[in-house]
């Protein structure tokens, strides 16, 4: 444990952020506000993706429930995805493939690759959609950046 | 308990399917998901563990008067909302040994604690004791024992005695509190040998011995055990409580010793400790009552 000292950031965007105002490059996770909002921009993206599913031909009252339980099967889907994640990370390192990489780290690009995947379906919808694909599109983007500067200033090899 | 009703135990809501869960999240879980995740999992227990939500609102009724029941059930919310947090943050510090960040309010106390020959630390269940456990053993090198009350269920026990020595790298023991008079003798001993004894002192469960007291105007029911054996040992009681103030950070709060002189009248001896071990009990729930994790009624009807 450590005493009272500043939160860091986990994202490679936000530390190189930090290095420019004279902060530490050093990934900590330790920062609430940066995880909340992640947190909520991979559900967002997630429900998104699933709610373009829902047939135009239903009335509002049905759309309105179906938006309500959809809310938890987005969650139930996420854990579902975690775990078959966990699965195949567990299939790379007995195959001794990248075993140095943590599991929770190789679980975050198989998160954010997912959730880019689906922002690259929602860009096709049109609408204010497309607009939240678009924004998590170019922070993923520009996030990936950040980790190659940081990677060639540094020698930080750790994913974004 | 045949197969079946012990398979199905497991998913029961104190049950061990869900400690091994939050173990597989500790380390499977990106740090970001974890929002959301809690989130979620805190609206799934709101829901399929009600004796444990109605206990919270029960208490809080009493703990903050005049409160609305609608309010209190929010409240309940925030409760178990801070309760997930915590406990994941728990197997996250025991598996995986991420940074946590503390402030220590009364040093002063914690360090005279950290080189008292023998002492006892008594704590509420509020917060995280994992991590102040870890934490303690951590930072002074020395060995503590807790003393809990034991879980309903048997494997969660199993699981919860492991993570706790777990968490505190063999530093930490973990004993419970239905052996009866045999782990009094064994406290007592160890008080005597110079050990630290952690026992949480807001609520008394099953056939412990009990003092009656008075918490926020209402009679209560609190272990006498602490104020005997210190008492008996003749050595200082600290509270001590750990608070969660945000993500990974945690506040170490300790209190100017609990003295007991004996002046030869036991019950009058004891009484004086417990007033004093209630005054600071009710201002720390007063002050952090979404933290206090008290999931069975309190308070006397």
């Amino acid at each position: 444990m450590s005493n009272g000292e500043s939160p860091g950031f986990y994202f490679a965007l936000l530390r190189l952020m930090a290095t420019f105002r004279g902060g530490s490059s050093r990934r900590a996770e330790k920062n609430g506000g940066e995880a909340w909002i992640v947190s909520i921009a991979t559900y967002l993206i997630s429900y998104l993706f699933f709610a373009q599913f829902i047939p135009d031909t239903f009335g509002p009252g049905l759309r309105i429930l179906i938006l309500a339980v959809l809310t938890f099967l987005v969650w139930i889907f996420s854990v579902l995805a975690l775990y078959l994640n966990s699965v195949v990370i567990k299939f790379f390192h007995a195959c001794g493939l990248f075993r140095a990489l943590p599991v929770r780290h190789a679980q975050s690009i198989l998160v954010s690759g997912t959730a880019s995947l689906m922002s690259f379906q929602l860009l096709r919808g049109g609408g204010w959609r497309t607009e939240i694909a678009a924004i998590w599109l170019i922070v993923v983007a520009m996030n990936l950046a950040a980790a190659a500067i940081l990677a060639l200033r540094n020698g930080d090899h750790s994913h974004s | 308990m045949n197969n079946s009703t012990s398979r199905l135990g497991r998913f029961a809501v104190r049950g061990v399917f869900w400690r091994h869960y939050l173990d597989w999240a500790a380390v499977n879980l990106p740090f970001y998901s974890y929002p959301v995740q809690v989130l979620f999992c805190t609206l799934f227990f709101f829901f399929f563990a009600g004796p444990a939500r109605r206990a919270i609102v029960a208490n809080l009724a009493l703990v903050l008067p005049g409160s609305s029941r609608p309010m209190n059930y929010l409240r309940a919310f925030r409760t178990l909302y801070n309760f997930a947090w915590t406990i994941a943050e728990a197997a996250i510090h025991k598996l995986i040994k991420e940074e946590f960040s503390y402030e220590i309010i009364g040093s002063e106390w914690l360090e005279q604690l950290g080189a008292a020959p023998g002492a006892i630390v008594l704590t509420a269940h509020m917060g995280s004791y994992d991590l102040g456990a870890a934490l303690f053993a951590e930072k002074f090198r020395r060995e503590i024992r807790i003393v809990r009350a034991p879980e309903p269920d048997r494997q969660s026990a199993q699981h919860l005695s492991a993570s706790l020595e777990q968490a505190g790298e063999g530093a930490v023991k973990v004993d419970y509190n239905t052996a009866g008079a045999l782990l009094s003798f064994d406290l007592l001993k160890a008080l005597r040998a110079g050990e630290i004894v952690s026992i949480q002192g807001d609520r008394a469960e099953g056939a412990v011995g009990q003092v009656s007291a008075h918490l926020f105007g209402h009679e209560v029911q609190l272990p006498n055990g602490p104020f005997v054996l210190a008492l008996v040992a003749q050595v200082p009681i600290y509270p001590l409580f750990i608070a969660r103030f945000g993500c990974r950070r945690y506040a170490i709060i300790v209190h100017e010793p609990i003295r007991l002189e004996s002046t030869g009248k036991r019950d009058k001896d004891i009484a004086n400790g417990v007033d004093q071990w209630c005054e600071i009990l009710e201002g720390t729930i007063a002050s952090r009552w979404d933290q206090w994790f008290a999931f069975t009624p309190i308070f006397a009807r």
